[in-house]
């Protein structure tokens, strides 16, 4: 157990910049998400932290120990793969407990640890198969057993579902957030989909371009997105973003008229809001007026889209709401679920 | 990887190749700049009952000493490559100031042992090159389209002249072409010659080295060729069919498009391969009509006496030349791609 | 390929099962015939009259009162000592196959697992090696091997055997090691090992098809080559294939030359074997440079 901390993690790869000045501190039992689209250099923080990439600038810190220069096995850390990684060449014992035969861990402990790792995973029907014999979610629960088997300082999990179907992703889910819980071992969890990471998460940390872009627990990141990459990324569907200019208090647009603004702010700028927050008007006067452009049923509600400030805006409308495409739609978005962006920078507006 | 691991892992291999590769070709662009050590003479006057006579004798232990004190030899400079056996400067412009008719000139040049040599071993790479390439593409076509079960079988057989070791391969058909082997019995008893030998002829034996080659790697771009139309893409294929293209048009704008990497691949290979052929001349004893770069080197090595160092390494050092010549649009090629690909 | 793509008119069908057929006896005969002939006597695998003596023996029976004759073999490998040849062949290939497979993984794999940019020159400059001619490397060592009496020994023909191969080696190795996600070795360097333990525990286990293809096509240019072992070994030490060619020499002159056929033939059976056994190694391996390198 221990927290780790990044002091000015850079990477780069010629002039290529993967990631850029990543500065953080992990606190012990902490499970920390790294979030964001493809490319956006999660990934490649994480496998600094577990040595597998050299770090070109910066320092980090497992526990008291400065670990840049340390191989990855001497740094005390367990990791899941996307692939899972599991040695194809061995059983599912065999795989749970290479690390402790590699670690020299004494042998009279080993069967007994590795039932316990598998028994956590529901493993223990299997421990004779081969990984190719096994289901994806099977394969995935050995490459979780062979990362508790040991009991790590930390863990490391990037992408684990990845390769998951639909179903089993949220069980499977379920199943780390209780492991979790159980061994409380600090925990780094690479995702690009934000639905893993504000149920998994105790921290967040939002990337974009090799850059942080927030830090924050699932909630604050979630009502108080930091700019509009956070706004437009969390949240399904993610938050509406309208550019328009304000004025006195009076946001305009196209198709959008929104009062009661704060009167601080004037000029070009971009108004988030979202789709659950805001309310059909049927009789009309809302603050954004415009035909239908789709109508989709999600199940427990249905989902209006219509074109407002220069972009598909979409509203939350009871699963009931019947209306043709085409025909006139009124949505009340009052200015207290309104967030504002810098037009230019993208930079929240504190209001 | 870490540069200190990555140097650890590739050492051996790195080393290996380095002293037994890269070494030599500076050592023979150091010995092709000398040549062999002239034997010490001596005279002694030899006295028998008929009077004394005098005589000039090699002095053996002279030549030895000169030869452990200089085992390179005497320093030539580039006088190697300039003589008859090489580029032959001088007899060219001999030759040239003589023959008035090109015709006459070049038959003239043939006379020379390197351009001799250059000049199949360039004529068996331009034949052997395509002619595999394109033979290789009809088996593997028709090898394609046969019931599975007959395919291993096929292929086994496919696959021997290929692995058959080069001189052995060569032999096999040389006691065939044999005048009294069954191939060369039969074509002089259709031709009814019984003068008429494969062997004999300059033409008739640059034709059975060909043929040679081409039976030798025609496997070789089969079996390439072949796994490439594993792959072939199945709905590429499909709506070229739906679209109306016929069988022909099909393996035109279909499968030529998807093997023309392999082909790239096989034509690399070949040439490489084919311009170092030297092995079948050695087999089919073909020396007095055909000779290559790679056989005058092995020649001047085995040369009764002394080995001809220098000149086999001017001959080796215009071959890595030629090598270079047929890399370059290789290389610049990689070269292109490794850019644009950062 | 389904069905509907594959049916061909009947006379294409036709036409290209009269290819393969002619091919097939075109790569097949020559060896048929000389294994038929290699039991005969010179009369009648080299037969003045009609070939048709070649498949009856006339002469083989007249000479030896049978129809088959081990004579050729008997000269070959008693009288003529193949057998020292045989001997040298196997320890030259054994020895190149082992040394070339342990500096081919070591550095095929680093070769894979580098994202530097050196590793791509490494590649290259391996390319333009296996381009390299073998006899203007043998020119360039002969004279340096006598000056340092290394001359003649199979150790050194082993040697450079093992370096000609590395360029091919490493090009092939470094295309299977590829394939093989580097997700495992870095599981494996997580879980404790150093980078060699991986290779060694994790990635070589999973390796074997890929060693096994590379190590035939070793055994194949060791086996096969001439330039190197016909010019770097004493008589003494000859192989199997320099000592066929030194036969062609004297045993045509003796008129022996059924000996060179039986040799020829007895050299000929392990890479007979090696086809019958591993073809779908052979045909993969000459695959796997292509479609990834």
């Amino acid at each position: 157990m221990a927290e780790i901390q990044l002091k000015n993690v850079s990477k780069r790869w010629g002039n290529f910049v993967a990631v850029d000045a990543f500065d953080l501190a992990i606190a012990d039992e902490e499970f920390l998400v790294l979030l964001g689209p493809s490319g956006c250099g999660k990934t490649t923080t994480m496998r600094m932290i577990a040595g597998l990439e050299e770090i070109t600038d910066g320092e980090i810190f497992i526990g008291e120990r400065l670990v840049n220069r340390l191989e990855p096995k001497d740094r005390d850390i367990a990791m899941v793969f996307q692939s899972y990684g599991l040695y194809p060449t061995m059983s599912v014992y065999e795989n749970i407990r290479f690390p402790l035969k590699v670690r020299r861990v004494a042998k009279d402990e080993h069967h007994e640890r590795v039932m316990r790792a598998a028994k956590m995973v529901e493993l223990t029907d299997f421990l004779e198969r081969r990984p190719a014999e096994l289901s994806g979610g099977q394969r995935q629960r050995v490459a979780l057993a062979r990362a508790i088997v040991r009991q790590p300082t930390v863990f490391l999990m990037d992408e684990p579902l990845s390769n998951l179907d639909a179903k089993l992703r949220v069980s499977t889910r379920s199943q780390i957030k209780n492991l979790h819980h159980e061994l409380r071992t600090t925990t780094i969890y690479v995702t690009h989909d934000q639905i893993e990471a504000m149920t998994l998460a105790d921290r967040v940390v939002v990337m974009n371009k090799g850059v942080v872009q927030q830090v924050g627990t699932p909630l604050e990141i979630y009502d108080r997105p930091a700019n509009t990459f956070v706004a437009g990324f969390i949240g399904s569907p993610a938050m509406n973003l309208i550019d328009g200019t304000i004025g006195d208090g009076v946001f305009t647009g196209q198709n959008v008229t929104i009062k009661g603004l704060p009167a601080t702010v004037s000029g070009p700028v971009t108004l988030g809001f979202r789709a659950e927050d805001a309310a059909a008007r049927p009789d009309g006067g809302g603050e954004i007026a415009a035909p239908i452009f789709s109508l989709e049923l999600l199940g427990e509600a249905s989902m209006v889209t219509v074109q407002a400030g220069g972009a598909l805006v979409a509203v939350k409308v009871p699963k009931d709401f019947a209306a043709e495409i085409g025909s006139a739609f009124s949505a009340a978005v009052p200015a207290g679920i309104c967030h504002l962006f810098d037009a230019e920078s993208g930079k929240r507006i504190a209001v | 990887m870490p540069h200190r691991t990555f140097i650890w892992f590739i050492l051996p291999s790195a080393l290996a190749m380095l002293i037994f590769i890269a070494l030599p070709i500076v050592s023979i662009l150091v010995q092709s700049l000398f040549v062999e050590n002239e034997r010490v003479l001596v005279t002694v006057e030899n006295c028998g009952p008929f009077g004394c006579q005098k005589e000039v004798r090699v002095d053996a232990q002279a030549t030895a000493a000169l030869q452990r004190e200089h085992p390179l030899g005497r320093f030539n400079g580039l006088g190697t490559y300039g003589n008859r056996s090489h580029l032959a400067f001088s007899e060219i412009a001999a030759i040239w100031n003589a023959r008035p008719t090109l015709a006459g000139f070049l038959s003239e040049v043939m006379t020379l042992p390197f351009y001799r040599a250059l000049a199949f071993t360039l004529a068996y790479t331009a034949v052997v090159t395509p002619l595999v390439i394109a033979l290789g593409f009809f088996i593997a076509l028709a090898v394609d389209a046969l019931p599975r079960m007959v395919k291993g079988p096929v292929i086994f057989m496919s696959l021997l002249p290929m692995m058959i070791t080069p001189l052995i391969g060569s032999l096999v058909l040389f006691w065939m072409i044999d005048s009294n082997g069954i191939i060369g019995a039969s074509i002089q008893a259709l031709a009814n010659d019984p003068s008429l030998s494969l062997k004999a002829s300059a033409t008739l034996a640059w034709i059975t080295l060909f043929v040679y080659g081409i039976w030798h790697s025609a496997p070789f771009a089969f079996v390439v060729f072949y796994a490439g139309l594993q792959t072939v893409p199945q709905d590429t294929m499909e709506s070229a069919m739906i679209d109306g293209a016929s069988r022909w048009e099909r393996v035109r704008y279909v499968v030529l498009p998807h093997l023309s990497p392999l082909v790239v691949f096989v034509a690399l290979i070949q040439l490489m391969d084919n311009f170092r052929v030297f092995e079948p001349i050695v087999g089919f004893s073909a020396q007095a009509n055909a000779t290559s770069l790679s056989f005058n080197i092995y020649n001047d090595l085995r040369s009764t006496g002394t080995p001809l160092f220098g000149s086999a390494a001017a001959t080796s050092v215009l071959t890595l030349a030629g090598v270079a010549l047929l890399l370059t649009p290789v290389l610049v090629r990689t070269w292109r791609d490794f850019k644009r690909s950062r | 390929m389904t069905a509907k793509t594959r049916r061909r008119p009947p006379v294409l069908a036709v036409l290209s099962t009269a290819f393969i057929v002619l091919w097939l006896v075109l790569a097949a005969f020559p060896f048929l015939w000389t294994l038929w002939g290699s039991f005969k006597v010179q009369g009648d695998f080299f037969s003045r009259q009609d070939w048709v003596n070649a498949l009856t023996g006339v002469h083989t029976i007249a000479e030896t009162g049978g129809p088959f004759t081990g004579r050729g073999y008997y000269g070959a490998w008693v009288t003529k000592e193949f057998w020292r040849a045989a001997i040298n062949t196997g320890i030259v290939t054994v020895s190149v196959v082992l040394i070339s497979l342990t500096f081919g993984t070591l550095g095929g794999y680093a070769l894979s697992r580098s994202p530097h940019r050196y590793a791509f020159w490494i590649l290259i400059a391996a390319l333009i090696f296996r381009a390299m001619p073998h006899i203007t490397l043998v020119s360039g060592y002969l004279l340096p091997f006598f000056q340092l009496n290394v001359w003649g020994y199979l150790t050194t023909a082993i040697v450079v055997l093992v370096a000609i191969n590395q360029p091919f080696t490493l090009w092939m190795l470094h295309s299977f090691f590829k394939s093989i996600p580097k997700d495992l070795d870095e599981s494996a360097m997580v879980d404790g090992c150093s980078r060699f333990q991986a290779f060694r525990m994790v990635i070589i286990p999973v390796m074997w098809p890929g060693v096994v293809t590379t190590g035939l096509f070793s055994f194949l240019l060791a086996y096969n080559d001439f330039a190197v072992t016909a010019t770097l070994l004493t008589q003494d030490n000859q192989t199997m294939v320099p000592k066929i060619a030194s036969f062609l020499g004297t045993t045509q002159v003796q008129g022996n030359v059924m000996y060179a056929v039986s040799a020829v033939v007895s050299a000929t059976v392990p890479l007979f074997l090696l086809v019958l056994f591993f073809q779908r190694q052979i045909v993969s391996g000459l695959t796997a440079g292509a479609v990834k390198g």
